[in-house]
């Protein structure tokens, strides 16, 4: 047997050094993984073992000038099983499938797969969430959450909107007022294992939710129930396709209340109301919540006949003692163009004129003030652009172009026709040419609150830019009492109040189909307007004159809220002319 | 001139000692979660590793007391065995994740591969130390040749392990020759067969390019997995028993990248303990290389340095992503009972070899 010899140990050594120098090596690389590069994978591997579960925040209610809650939050649980934690599988399919009111098949199926965890129902009542936590079955999860919750269904409904299923808002308020309303959702961080089976013991960090602030708003309960039932009530009588009313502080811009019927459930807002097409789907939905107010345009015909006046009163071409004759037409160019009476008004002044809605004479002011002065006033009226109302979707006016308008056109915007304005848009303009010519912002957020009623913010509305003369303004509220005082809206007159307002009746395009919108303007009292009204009925059938059928409306809600705004009757009927 | 044989390496049986009752404690952490979730038994791992320890202590302790000289006879029929399992298991083996690595014999499963190792690290010892001075240096050659065999057929399915024999193969011849020019020549040549034998196969290029962005890579995910596993260990580590990695996201905890998890748990220092306990074990082995009475010792002590050493360096560094992933075991720590087995059967010869050892400093 061979000896070791001096080569066989110096290359063992060398061996030796070779793997020692390798280690080495190995051993910074490792504290080079380690220490150097730690952080970087260190914050690999946490994201990779941490689950993110988001906690809702309450969101905040919506409550009206007076506090009372329009939406609100409920609280419902969400059920679920973990299928490593269930120990008595049997009962607990029993259990679930008898509160849940679940078929057992159901609910054996969700027990039974092998999953981290497995919802079984969401948006269960909290007393029956309550009632299954008291079981105390191991593997049950019930987890609380929050669900919006509209107390009065089909309250205001295109006005509040309404909120998907991560509570977030998908039209109206709720979307214009998402972040003083939405809060901040809560985190759970927890530590996983790799089936992203929750480990016990490791501590899980909360960030806890803030709930979402009250928004307060300057809709009014109860004027706004009374101008649902009223629409209702006319819509009903005359079959008409929709009606929209808004009531509104002309001072302020206030809106006291919104509505288009029919309005939809705000609890159930993807069931379609009868009368729209299931085929139609999402299309049928969007029509469903449309806010007609706001979101439509139309002609708004003799109710423009005010911003005529005022815009004739303001650049003096025409004065209340003006005289007029009416031979039931007027020819403008080539073209004769019909009064509402086709016998004619005869002689008679602007104030007669207004009354009689009479069309030869306000076609006569248009032309006298022109195209520049006409489209100026249209402008500083504030008419093209948008009011600025404070829900999502506001439609645009429709008008012609001035280089495209000629002495007819001029003649047909003069009465309100040839061009569309929205609803909001003619009730803004018309209040701020008779609340003394100030420019208002019509407006529904008034506050934001904190849930325990502490005051945050108050909304802030530009004083607007003074549109007409206090005098014109004035002017505009002798001239509009008139109309109500034994003109085409007397069907608005209530004893004991000065009432000023204006009627239309227009007809829809295509002129053919014979389709009409019946409106009626009005605002109270005369000489300090304190609130203003419009109603706009859609295709009615029947008596479609907006003297007949819409200023009722609005004197029917008048006579229901004034009393309750605490505004008196007046003695005092007789008013003197100005100017 | 046969001294009387005096006591064992105590040095050497202590390091032994420590990574064995290390390796358990590691090792049940690591399972722990993997026997819970297959098995519903958190030990699972534990025990039948456990078993193959005091297994592997008791033939440790037997041929610790043996003459090694003995074994001298036992070389060539020991080798010729482990050729008849590795050829068995090709035809008869059971087959665990795509591979067919066992033999099952009852209640018992033997990775033939693993008692090939100290098999040839035996039948090399015994060959070269028999050999004629003189001619020895043509003969190494075909000494190579005689391990051929058991490589091919162990490489069949298991290329890392062959590569393992071939390696302690290589260093035993290095350490046999007086010359270095040859086997520079032979590090020179490995290194381009192994560039050709990577290009010749997409999968392998594949690897290759895993290896250098893992994060780019699906299949780099066990890569990536032992890499935070490492990161997030930092300087003192999360604490025993307390990875998230091997809850899942590294696969296989227990086995080849269960120095990934250690680094995790114990951090930096721990990792480096570890890794000098290793080292401890090789400056033993290199010791009593250098002062074993006669070549067959030197060159037994020698080859199992060789086989550890090769082991550790790999495994640490496909762990660490310094070298493309092939499939490794860490000795002592890494889950596997035939391992384990060998590994101490292996120890048993270094102590036999060490009791025969002649220190001149010490008498």
């Amino acid at each position: 047997m061979q000896k070791t010899r001096p080569f066989h140990r110096r290359k063992v050594v060398v061996i030796f050094f070779g793997c020692a120098a390798a280690l080495c090596g190995l051993g910074g690389r490792l504290g080079h993984l380690m220490v150097a590069d730690s952080e970087y994978y260190a914050a690999l591997a946490q994201d990779l073992h941490e689950r993110e579960r988001d906690i809702k925040a309450a969101r905040g209610r919506i409550l009206d000038r007076n506090g009372v809650v329009l939406a609100d939050n409920r609280t419902v649980c969400t059920v679920s099983v973990i299928h490593s934690q269930i120990k008595e599988p049997e009962r607990v399919i029993e259990v679930l499938a008898k509160e849940l009111s679940l078929e057992e098949e159901t609910v054996r199926k969700r027990v039974e797969k092998v999953s981290s965890i497995e919802r079984v129902k969401k948006n269960v009542e909290k007393e029956i969430g309550d009632r299954i936590r008291n079981y105390n079955l191991a593997g049950v999860k019930v987890d609380e959450d929050y669900r919006r919750y509209y107390p009065y269904d089909d309250m205001a409904s295109k006005v509040l909107g309404f909120t998907g299923s991560d509570n977030q808002g998908i039209i109206g308020l709720e979307v214009e007022y998402e972040e003083e309303l939405s809060g901040e959702p809560g985190k759970i961080l927890t530590l996983t294992d790799a089936r992203g089976v929750e480990l016990e013991n490791t501590g899980e960090s909360r960030l806890e939710p803030v709930a979402g602030n009250d928004l307060v708003i300057s809709l009014d309960y109860n004027i706004q129930e009374y101008a649902q039932q009223a629409a209702l009530k006319v819509m009903e009588q005359k079959q008409a396709d929709s009606v929209s009313i808004i009531i509104l502080n002309p001072m302020n811009g206030e809106i006291y209340a919104m509505t288009n019927v029919p309005e939809f459930n705000l609890n159930e807002p993807f069931t379609l109301l009868p009368g729209y097409s299931e085929k139609e789907g999402q299309d049928a939905l969007n029509k469903m919540w449309r806010n007609g107010c706001i979101n439509d345009t139309y002609e708004p015909g003799s109710t423009f006949k005010v911003i005529t006046a005022a815009a004739g009163l303001e650049a003096g071409v025409v004065s209340l003692t003006d005289q007029f004759s009416c031979p039931g037409f007027k020819i403008v160019e080539d073209r004769r163009i019909r009064c509402a009476r086709v016998s004619g008004h005869g002689g008679e002044n602007f104030v007669q004129a207004t009354q009689n809605s009479c069309n030869p004479v306000f076609i006569e002011v248009g032309l006298r003030l022109g195209v520049d002065r006409y489209f100026s006033y249209f402008e500083q009226f504030g008419l093209k652009n948008k009011t600025g109302i404070d829900l999502p979707g506001e439609a645009a006016t429709i008008m012609h172009k001035k280089e495209n308008v000629g002495q007819v056109e001029l003649a047909t915007i003069s009465f309100g026709q040839s061009f569309q304005i929205t609803p909001i848009q003619l009730a803004t303009t018309v209040s701020s040419i008779i609340n003394g010519g100030k420019r208002i912002t019509p407006h529904f957020g008034v506050q934001v609150k904190e849930n325990d009623g502490t005051l945050l913010k108050v909304f802030q509305y530009e004083e607007g830019k003074q549109i007409v003369s206090e005098e014109t303004s004035e002017t505009m509220r002798y001239l509009l009492e008139q109309v109500v005082d034994g003109g085409g809206g007397k069907n608005a007159y209530i004893e004991g109040y000065r009432i000023g307002g204006k009627t239309a009746t227009s007809e829809t395009l295509p002129r053919s189909a014979n389709k009409y919108i019946s409106s009626f303007l009005g605002f109270t009292p005369a000489n300090e307007p304190k609130v203003l009204g419009l109603c706009i009925i859609n295709n009615p059938q029947g008596v479609y004159y907006g003297g007949t059928i819409a200023a009722p409306v609005i004197r029917e809600m008048f006579e229901n809220i004034l009393p309750y705004l605490g505004i008196e009757k007046t003695e005092e009927t007789v008013t003197e002319v100005p100017g | 001139m046969q001294r009387k044989p005096g006591k064992p390496d105590g040095f050497l049986l202590a390091a032994v000692l420590f990574l064995v009752v290390f390796g358990l404690v590691v090792l049940y952490s690591m399972s722990a979660y993997n026997g819970q979730v297959r098995f519903h038994d958190a030990a699972f791992y534990f025990k039948k590793q456990l078993f193959a320890m005091v297994l592997g202590l008791a033939v440790m302790y037997g041929i610790s007391s043996l003459d090694y000289h003995i074994l001298m006879r036992f070389a060539v029929p020991a080798y010729l065995v482990s050729l008849v399992l590795s050829g068995a298991v090709l035809l008869f083996g059971d087959a665990y994740n795509g591979s067919r690595r066992w033999l099952s014999i009852g209640p018992l499963s033997f990775q033939p591969a693993e008692y090939a190792k100290p098999a040839v690290v035996l039948l090399m010892a015994g060959v070269v130390s028999q050999m004629d001075r003189k001619k020895s240096g043509r003969l190494i050659g075909a000494v190579l040749l005689m391990v051929l065999p058991v490589v091919g057929l162990v490489g069949t399915n298991n290329l890392s392990t062959a590569v393992i024999i071939l390696g302690i193969a290589v260093i035993m011849i290095f350490i046999s020759n007086p010359r270095y020019l040859p086997f520079l020549w032979i590090l020179l040549m490995g290194t381009g067969f192994l560039g050709i034998f990577l290009s010749l196969e997409q999968y392998r290029l594949e690897r290759l390019a895993i290896w250098r962005n893992p994060e780019l890579y699906e299949k780099g995910y066990q890569t990536m997995q032992g890499l935070y596993a490492i990161g997030s260990g930092g300087l003192f580590g999360r604490g025993l028993g307390n990875s998230l990695q091997k809850l899942g996201f590294v696969p296989e905890a227990q086995n080849d990248m269960i120095f990934a998890v250690i680094c995790e748990e114990l951090g930096f220092f721990g990792a480096l303990l570890l890794m000098l306990l290793f080292f401890l074990l090789l400056w033993r082995f290199m010791v009593i290389a250098t002062h074993a009475p006669d070549l067959f010792g030197s060159l037994i002590a020698a080859g199992i340095m060789g086989h550890i050493a090769i082991q550790v360096i790999l495994n640490i560094a496909v762990v660490t992503n310094t070298i493309p992933n092939t499939g490794i075991t860490l000795p002592f720590i890494s889950y596997g009972g035939t391992s384990v087995l060998f590994l101490l059967a292996e120890m048993g010869l270094a102590l036999s070899v060490s009791r025969h050892c002649h220190y001149p400093g010490r008498g």
